[in-house]
């Protein structure tokens, strides 16, 4: 046997002499994780982020065939799904991890809240993660009328004059999603824009922030973790043991997705008309349907206000808050097992969870 | 005529007209025999005495109602002022707006016809108030019709009378009297036409009613009396699905028809018909009623040569295509009517392949009978070309249906077969023309694109298997690559 370094050895030497890469490998060796119980809940960031990935990729694919206007967006999708070779696939994936990827940020998002990892030093990672998360909803949300089919049409006018109903410069920002009072072509315009450059943009910059966050600050250990005994501490390697486990669920979460597309093709329904009345069974996406469902228990009015607007105002109040946890969560830094801020973390799943199904029965 | 029956109820003008009288009510209905009005009336110069005088022979006196029946007052009293006290509800010539009041305080009511011996039907104002004479009269924004303008004044003589107003026989000119003159219809209606009765008298009904039959149709047979709605009202007797009703009021009966050599069971065929389905079932306006191919007011039964005139109207390619072809110049030696010879007149039915071809339904082997005969082999090749394209469009049909059940989008070949559909109803039609040539040209594009859309569907559920057993590969390369790298994480973790 030589010694002769083979052709990857000297890329690599090649490479190290001009970048350092022997700091990142040794950053990335000596980098570890805790392990630990409920250890699976550090691996939904990573599911959330390749399903980002897929989402890009797909969404790329997309853009090829898809048209923007009003005139052909529903017949370009249309032309996707039944011309070209996979374009059912890509478009079926593109819609399906769209939902993983929310469902998985939800998931990512309430581990983060219960393990109080959101406490000093890594508040900036939490504001970086909700806002995310938020922006998710945009992506969702605007590309939900993309195809321009009746449900989508339909559902974005009434998202839209939700948005309508926000005191003062609610109507400015209803015109400026519709740009103009109605949902027109103007509208898919500026959504189909929207989800795929300036929510893209923004998104990556703080993904990108987040992800340096997280590498420079370590891996959260929870309190109860952080109080035993170095003895019982016990760590795993990020690379490659972390990173291997990782791709064990991404490949699971990869194989659900090519199911999902495979056996329930997300449909593409009937070309939206402005003119036809709307059809039955209109409903948001089901990460907006917790909202929706509640809006409609609210009364019409309450007192001399509009119940919607109470009830988007308290939506927003408790969103606000939720953001702000880090700030009002100061006095238990040292209590990992917070009662008060447990209860409040377990009523909004509950809310969540319950009001969805309400959302779906009562359809 | 209106302008005169107004012109004589003015005459009496030296009795005021009191609104202040009238709002109390008429008084009600005296009958006495003395009628002490009429007695003064009579002696008065002509202007006064013609109401009087033409009141003798009325119905109502003969019955007992005396002027102040309709006008109030006290018919007994001799003295002018004691008759026509206002205390004793004298109302004068009550307006046109109101004057039906006096009518109606009577004929609406069962008991008080009753105290005249009197039988008929009391239904008249609940007709009248919605009809298109008399709503706005009822509203009181305007006078349009009332009792008096059918039925005269002072001169009213029974229905069936030969000198009343509204006898059978002169109920075309008393109707004319107004829908025949263009600037007073034009008030109401700009659009409606004034030859109704010019166009009637042409007709066998009007020509029958001239020559004093009475058993024949005339306006209110057709549209009604009293209740007479606007033609475009769904419960008026002359809304298209109410017609063939109205029609088989006299038509459908046997005994009736009977005198004049007519069949009565129009109406049993046309229900039956593809034509009576549609308008009677489906409420189809637009399919043809008795009026559409027999004419309205100048209803007359089409003659052999206009029969596909008739048909025609609707079925336009159908009629020049026939008129083309060889069929037209051997029907007219024949004498044989168009349309009617292959397709029937009333009983139309649902047409189909089997109308030609050489099988049994088929109308064509009624003259084709040699299968020598070129009509016989023409007839057959178009038969075979039409089946096979129907059998084609159902296979194609139900190709794409199941690619659909299957989630499949095959939106584009089910769009593409709806040209199929109407290459087929083409394809029908072009039978009329009797050129085979012309007919394969015609039919051919729709086997391309049936051939197209069994492909498309074919390929669609091909495609739906491709897709399983294309994840099926992707997961059992996923799952080995999932157990491998089980297995090298677990050997990493040995370490």
């Amino acid at each position: 046997m030589s010694n002769k370094p083979n052709i990857i050895d000297k890329a690599y030497n090649w490479l190290d002499n001009r970048f350092q890469l022997n700091d990142l490998v040794h950053f990335l060796q000596k980098k570890s994780v805790p392990k630990f119980r409920s250890s699976i809940w550090y691996y939904m960031g990573g599911i959330a982020l390749v399903l980002f990935i897929i989402q890009v990729l797909s969404g790329i694919l997309l853009l090829m065939y898809y048209k923007g206007t009003e005139d052909q967006a529903f017949e370009s999708v249309q032309f996707i799904i039944t011309k070209v070779h996979f374009g059912w696939l890509v478009r079926s994936v593109h819609s399906w991890s769209a939902n993983l990827m929310v469902f998985f940020a939800f998931l990512h998002m309430f581990s983060v809240f219960f393990f109080k990892s959101f406490r000093q030093p890594r508040e900036l990672t939490w504001y970086t993660g909700f806002i995310m998360l938020l922006m998710c909803f945009g992506f969702g949300f605007s590309g939900y009328l993309l195809p321009w089919n009746e449900l989508s049409f339909f559902a974005t006018k009434i998202g839209t004059d939700m948005v309508g109903q926000v005191p003062l410069v609610g109507h400015w920002m209803l015109r400026l999603l519709r740009g103009g009072e109605d949902v027109t072509g103007a509208t898919l315009s500026r959504f189909y824009g929207i989800h795929v450059a300036v929510l893209p943009l923004i998104f990556t910059s703080l993904l990108t922030a987040h992800l340096i966050f997280i590498q420079r600050q370590g891996m959260h250990e929870p309190e109860s973790w952080k109080n035993k005994a170095e003895s019982e501490k016990t760590y795993m390697p990020f690379f490659p043991n972390f990173i291997l486990r990782d791709l064990l669920l991404w490949l699971i979460v990869l194989n659900l997705l090519a199911m999902l597309a495979v056996y329930f093709p997300w449909e593409l329904g009937h070309k939206a008309n402005a003119f036809a009345p709307a059809p039955k069974g209109i409903r948001p996406e089901w990460y907006f349907l917790f909202m929706f469902q509640a809006l409609k228990f609210i009364p019409g009015k309450i007192g001399p206000i509009d119940g919607e607007l109470i009830g988007l105002a308290l939506f927003g109040a408790a969103g606000l808050l939720w953001f702000l946890v880090p700030f009002w969560d100061r006095k238990n830094q040292s209590v990992q097992w917070n009662k008060k801020l447990n209860y409040i973390g377990i009523f909004v799943v509950m809310f969540i969870i319950v009001f969805t199904i309400l959302g779906i029965i009562l359809e | 005529m209106r302008n005169k029956i107004l012109l004589i109820l003015l005459l009496p003008a030296f009795i005021i007209v009191s609104s202040n009288a009238y709002s109390k009510g008429p008084a009600k209905i005296k009958a006495k025999t003395s009628d002490l009005c009429s007695d003064c009336h009579e002696m008065l110069d002509a202007k006064f005495s013609a109401p009087a005088k033409a009141y003798s022979k009325d119905i109502h006196k003969s019955k007992g109602v005396t002027c102040a029946g309709c006008h109030g007052g006290d018919a007994s009293k001799e003295d002018q002022e004691a008759a026509m006290d206002k205390k004793k509800g004298f109302i004068g010539i009550p307006s046109n707006l109101v004057r039906y009041k006096t009518c109606v305080k009577c004929h609406s009511d069962e008991k008080e016809m009753a105290k005249y011996g009197s039988k008929i039907k009391t239904d008249q104002f609940e007709n009248l108030k919605n009809s298109v004479h008399f709503r706005q009269t009822a509203e009181g924004s305007e006078f349009i019709t009332d009792c008096i303008t059918c039925h005269g004044v002072h001169n009213i003589t029974n229905v069936k009378a030969a000198d009343s107003k509204v006898n059978p026989l002169k109920v075309p000119a008393l109707c004319g009297s107004c829908h025949s003159n263009v600037n007073y219809m034009k008030k109401y209606n700009q659009k409606l036409p004034t030859d109704q009765v010019e166009k009637y008298k042409t007709s066998l009904h009007g020509q029958m009613n001239a020559k004093g039959n009475t058993d024949v149709a005339e306006c209110v047979n057709c549209h009604g009396n009293h209740g007479i709605r606007k033609i475009k009202d769904p419960i008026s007797t002359v809304y298209p699905w109410n017609i063939p009703k109205t029609c088989a009021n006299c038509h459908s009966k046997p005994e009736l028809m009977k005198k004049y050599n007519l069949p009565s069971n129009q109406f049993d065929e046309y229900a039956s018909s593809v034509h009576g389905k549609a308008v009677l079932k489906k409420f189809d306006v637009s399919a043809p009623t008795c009026n559409s191919c027999h004419g309205s007011h100048g209803a007359t039964p089409p003659g052999i040569e206009s029969i596909s005139n008739v048909c025609g109207t609707c079925h336009n390619f159908n009629g020049e295509l026939f008129a083309k072809s060889p069929h037209k110049a051997a029907f007219d030696k024949k004498h044989l009517p168009e349309c009617e010879t292959c397709h029937g007149n009333h009983g139309i039915k649902q047409t189909s392949e089997e109308m030609i071809g050489i099988g049994e339904k088929s109308v064509c082997i009624k003259c084709h009978k040699d299968n020598n005969d070129k009509g016989y082999e023409v007839s057959k090749i178009m038969w075979r070309l039409l089946d096979s394209l129907r059998t084609d469009t159902v296979k194609a049909t139900n190709l794409l249906n199941r690619a659909n059940d299957l989630e499949m989008d095959v939106s584009d070949a089910v769009f593409a077969l709806k040209d199929v559909k109407q290459i087929l109803i083409q394809s029908r039609t072009q039978t009329h023309l009797g050129n085979l040539k012309d007919f394969q040209e015609g039919i051919k594009p729709g086997f391309e694109m049936t051939r197209k859309a069994i492909t498309s569907g074919n390929e669609a559920i091909d495609d739906y298997y491709f897709r399983r057993s294309g994840l099926g590969i992707a997961t059992l390369f996923m799952a080995v690559l999932a157990i491998v790298l089980y297995m090298k994480i677990k050997k990493i973790e040995k370490k």
